[in-house]
């Protein structure tokens, strides 16, 4: 379709802020629209007129698509397992007295300023509601959540070479999470 | 009709007008038109996102092919999607009974 400068920008204002697939999808629908005005013999400066004036404001159609992003309900998901997945841990670390292990305070000090970030990272994904921001934020955020979960196994388990009923609930709940982060990606990574 | 009239029902709307057969987007809307006579005036562009957030729901689903050199995204009904028409369609139809009956004052042709 030769379509007029008016449809052009008006495509090219949702391109800036949505995914490849979701403007597809809309330059398909605007297109039809803008063919269906022709049809009614209107001018096609007209027709395009009426086409983006049928659609309605660009930017109501992205805080709409903003509403339903995966990236943001995976990010509120995340956060919400943060407490449960926080709490397994803090019972392993304080019923075993992690702070008498031969932890360097650099990596302990690194390791929360990690938790942060990610916990940052998801909180902006939830929140934003630029809906690219929202998928990069919640990407990182579930990488270093994933990373931040093996870590905290791994090491754990080489510190405490004995599983307790505790430490094994709290591997449960970071393995049940790293499922979890793997589910919300896949929508992400697949648009 | 605006779309705020519309707000809670659109779900269901949408969904009716795939009862017929897998349609995309722009012939979901034609769908909406012809059965309303035109009455209904949503802005076009707000269709997609729901038709989106009914996939994410399971409700709908939608596929990918190319028309006219154009990628165009087709949705049909699934079977939860059916049964959620139906139940939204009998809601429907009592509530309607149910205000008609308070604005008109006539009983209730369903009283609780």
């Amino acid at each position: 379709m030769s379509e007029p400068r008016l449809i052009s920008d008006y495509l090219a204002v949702l391109a800036a802020q949505l995914p490849a697939q979701i403007v597809e999808e809309l330059t398909d629908g605007l297109a039809e629209t803008y063919q269906s005005y022709l049809r009614q013999d209107l001018a096609p400066d007209l027709a395009a007129g009426s086409a983006v004036a049928e659609f309605g404001d660009p930017h109501v159609i992205v805080s709409a698509y903003a509403r339903v992003n995966p990236a943001r309900r995976g990010a509120r998901r995340l956060l919400l397992t943060g407490p449960v997945v926080g709490g397994c841990w803090a019972t392993v670390l304080i019923t075993s007295r992690a702070w008498a292990w031969p932890v360097p305070l650099a990596a302990r000090i690194l390791l929360g300023l990690a938790l942060l970030t990610v916990i940052g990272l998801l909180a902006t994904a939830a929140l934003v509601t630029r809906y690219r921001l929202a998928a990069r934020a919640v990407l990182a955020g579930c990488l270093g959540a994933a990373a931040l979960d093996t870590i905290m196994i791994t090491g754990v388990m080489l510190a405490i070479p004995s599983m307790t009923w505790v430490t094994t609930g709290a591997v449960a709940a970071s393995t049940a999470r790293i499922a979890l982060t793997v589910q919300t990606l896949r929508p992400i990574l697949t648009r | 009709m605006r779309a705020e009239e519309l707000k809670g029902h659109l779900d269901a709307v949408l969904l009716a007008a795939l009862e017929g057969g897998p349609r995309h987007g722009y012939a979901v809307i034609e769908a909406l038109r012809q059965s309303t006579g035109g009455r209904l005036d949503l802005p076009t562009g707000t269709i997609y996102p729901a038709l989106r957030r009914l996939e994410q729901a399971g409700l709908i689903t939608g596929s990918w092919s190319v028309v006219g050199g154009r990628r165009r995204r087709e949705y049909r009904l699934t079977a939860a999607g059916r049964r959620a028409l139906s139940g939204r369609r009998a809601d429907w139809r009592d509530f309607a009974a149910t205000v008609s009956a308070a604005l008109e004052g006539r009983p209730c042709p369903n009283p609780a």
